[in-house]
């Protein structure tokens, strides 16, 4: 049994199809990434799983548990957190307490709620910021405070939404080490990622989305050298 | 967050004290000063449970202030042939039980409103039920209603009705500070720094607002009773206050919002320049008050609490 699956999918937006007819499905204990072009529905799509927005048509799967129409805040409960691509830290509580918040709610409830705090800002590395007011974070440190928090809660699967956006190359190996060490713990991650490299190097499996349709499936060197995710990106030489 | 909860509770104790002995060397100008000072920080603790520590500032508390009142009198006039002991004890609960009702009903549709529009729709229902209360005949709103008298013989009742206040408003920071410092308190702090990311890590935000607010209106109706019985006479003038509206946020702005004792420090403060410094300025008191607030606000934005913060960062 896959940890999620997703099936037969669509969101409209009023007349616009974001998401059509995927399926795919995640086993447990990889990294997976999400690829695509600018507006291909990968960010919709994580909105779809967490509950954020309600879906057309389809259904989707958590642990064979139908999740489809669940709030967010249950399905969070059962073990889905995410990581947003702009940073939404509680700007006015500490590293820790930010942290905190993960832990004391999410799956399982409140126990241990201080180690459970403590690992996770160690397994992000941000254990010595953690008396700092979050508001006084970088832009990396505030990625790190994202995914943090997300594996406070003690979720089995972590949507992270493009972690290394915007970040300088070392802060981007940093975030991938991050991304590593969360898998080691056991965690399953789908990743939303434009930067290539990153994909590359961190993905077992790649799935592409263009147009809201699911285009290419597989390992990243495979699905680099397809020929429809080169046309997805770069345009075919007759369209041209 | 107190990293020394001992000596805070110790000052809190040894505040507690010298205000319950206070009317045995206050003169009676102050013994009043201090039943409002009382009431005005029991009624800001209350308001900040949804205010401060959810975000979610009401501007129409006074709401809970008249229900409570209201249902209290009408209550204690049909039992009026119990002992008066048991009188005070049956309005408290007749008014929570009314300000639970209604704000469990409103709490749904309300809470769904963010920012002002929660703001201005607290107005709204402070207003309707100010005109409820003033033209149903049967709340006699307009007429007034009376309390009986409920302080022992032997005891006066400004001074009385002042280890009352002190009661009731000790009861709201014991409360408020077991909500801040739980779970439930954590949850209601994530809604207010971003409410959908506190939904995504799986706090239970509907569910927690409304708890919240139904907390806070009972604790705001069990003022307003006592309150009414304070004053003997009530119409809806003089519970439906939007002066008690506006300052509700005031003391929570001045003391440090969201901060637990940012209310208490806020109220003193602002009855304290207002019934003492400013008292005998008449109509000028207002405007002083509005000017002294602007300078507060742009001086200070964390309020009272936010510049002992800062100072002790600074240390």
């Amino acid at each position: 049994m896959s940890l999620l699956e997703v099936e037969r999918l669509s969101k409209n937006f009023r007349g616009l199809a974001a998401i059509s007819d995927v399926s795919f499905a995640i086993e447990a204990g990889t990294i997976t990434s999400i690829i695509g072009p600018n507006g291909a529905g990968k960010s919709t799509m994580f909105n779809l799983i967490t509950g954020y927005l309600p879906l057309t048509a389809g259904e989707i799967r958590y642990r064979a548990l139908r999740i489809t129409g669940m709030a967010t805040n249950r399905i969070a409960a059962l073990g889905i957190a995410r990581a947003f691509q702009i940073a939404r830290p509680f700007r006015d509580l500490t590293v820790f307490e930010n942290v905190r918040v993960g832990a004391l709610f999410g799956k399982a409830g409140p126990r241990d709620v201080e180690a459970t705090t403590r690992r996770a800002l160690e397994l992000a590395s941000l254990a010595a910021l953690a008396e700092q007011p979050a508001s006084s974070l970088t832009v990396g440190q505030l990625r790190h405070l994202e995914v943090a928090r997300a594996i406070a809660t003690r979720a089995d699967l972590l949507l992270a939404d493009e972690p290394c956006a915007g970040l300088n190359p070392t802060e981007t190996a940093a975030m991938i080490d991050v991304l590593r060490q969360v898998r080691t713990n056991g965690v399953t991650v789908v990743l939303v990622e434009h930067d290539m490299p990153s994909v590359m190097e961190v993905s077992d499996r790649v799935l592409v989305l263009d147009a809201g349709r699911l285009i290419a499936d597989g390992p990243p060197k495979t699905v680099a050298t397809d020929p429809k995710v080169i046309a997805a990106y770069l345009g075919t030489p007759d369209a041209a | 967050m107190t990293r020394n909860p001992v000596p805070v509770f110790l000052l809190v104790a040894a505040a507690v004290v010298v205000l319950a002995a206070g009317p045995l060397f206050l003169p009676p100008f102050y013994v009043r000063v201090g039943q409002l000072m009382l009431y005005s920080a029991g009624l800001g603790l209350a308001w900040a449970i949804l205010g401060g520590f959810a975000g979610y500032a009401s501007f129409g508390h006074a709401a809970f202030i008249g229900v409570g009142a209201f249902t209290a009198g009408l209550v204690e006039a049909r039992f009026s042939t119990l002992p008066t002991a048991l009188l005070l004890p049956v309005g408290l609960l007749a008014g929570a039980a009314s300000c639970a009702i209604l704000s469990a009903l409103i709490a749904y549709p309300i809470l769904r409103l963010r920012g002002t529009f929660f703001a201005i729709a607290m107005l709204g229902v402070s207003h309707v039920c100010a005109e409820v209360t003033n033209n149903i005949d049967f709340f006699q709103g307009s007429m007034g209603l009376n309390f009986p008298p409920i302080a022992p013989a032997s005891w006066d009742p400004a001074n009385f009705f002042y280890e009352v206040y002190l009661a009731a408003a000790l009861l709201i920071l014991l409360v408020s500070w077991q909500i801040r410092r739980s779970r439930f308190g954590a949850g209601l702090l994530s809604i207010r720094e971003d409410e959908d990311t506190a939904r995504m890590l799986g706090v239970p935000t509907e569910r927690y607002k409304r708890t919240a607010f139904v907390v806070s209106a009972v604790l705001t109706g069990i003022m307003g009773v006592i309150y009414a019985h304070s004053l003997g006479y009530i119409t809806t003038e003089s519970v439906y206050r939007d002066d008690t509206n506006l300052s509700l946020i005031v003391y929570s702005l001045l003391g440090g919002m969201g901060t637990l004792f940012g209310p208490v420090i806020g109220a003193f403060l602002l009855v304290f320049i207002t019934q003492v410094i400013l008292g005998r300025l008449l109509d000028f008191h207002l405007f002083a008050t509005g000017l002294l607030l602007v300078i507060l606000v742009l001086a200070a934005p964390g309020g009272v609490a936010g510049l002992l913060k800062r100072k002790r960062a600074a240390t």
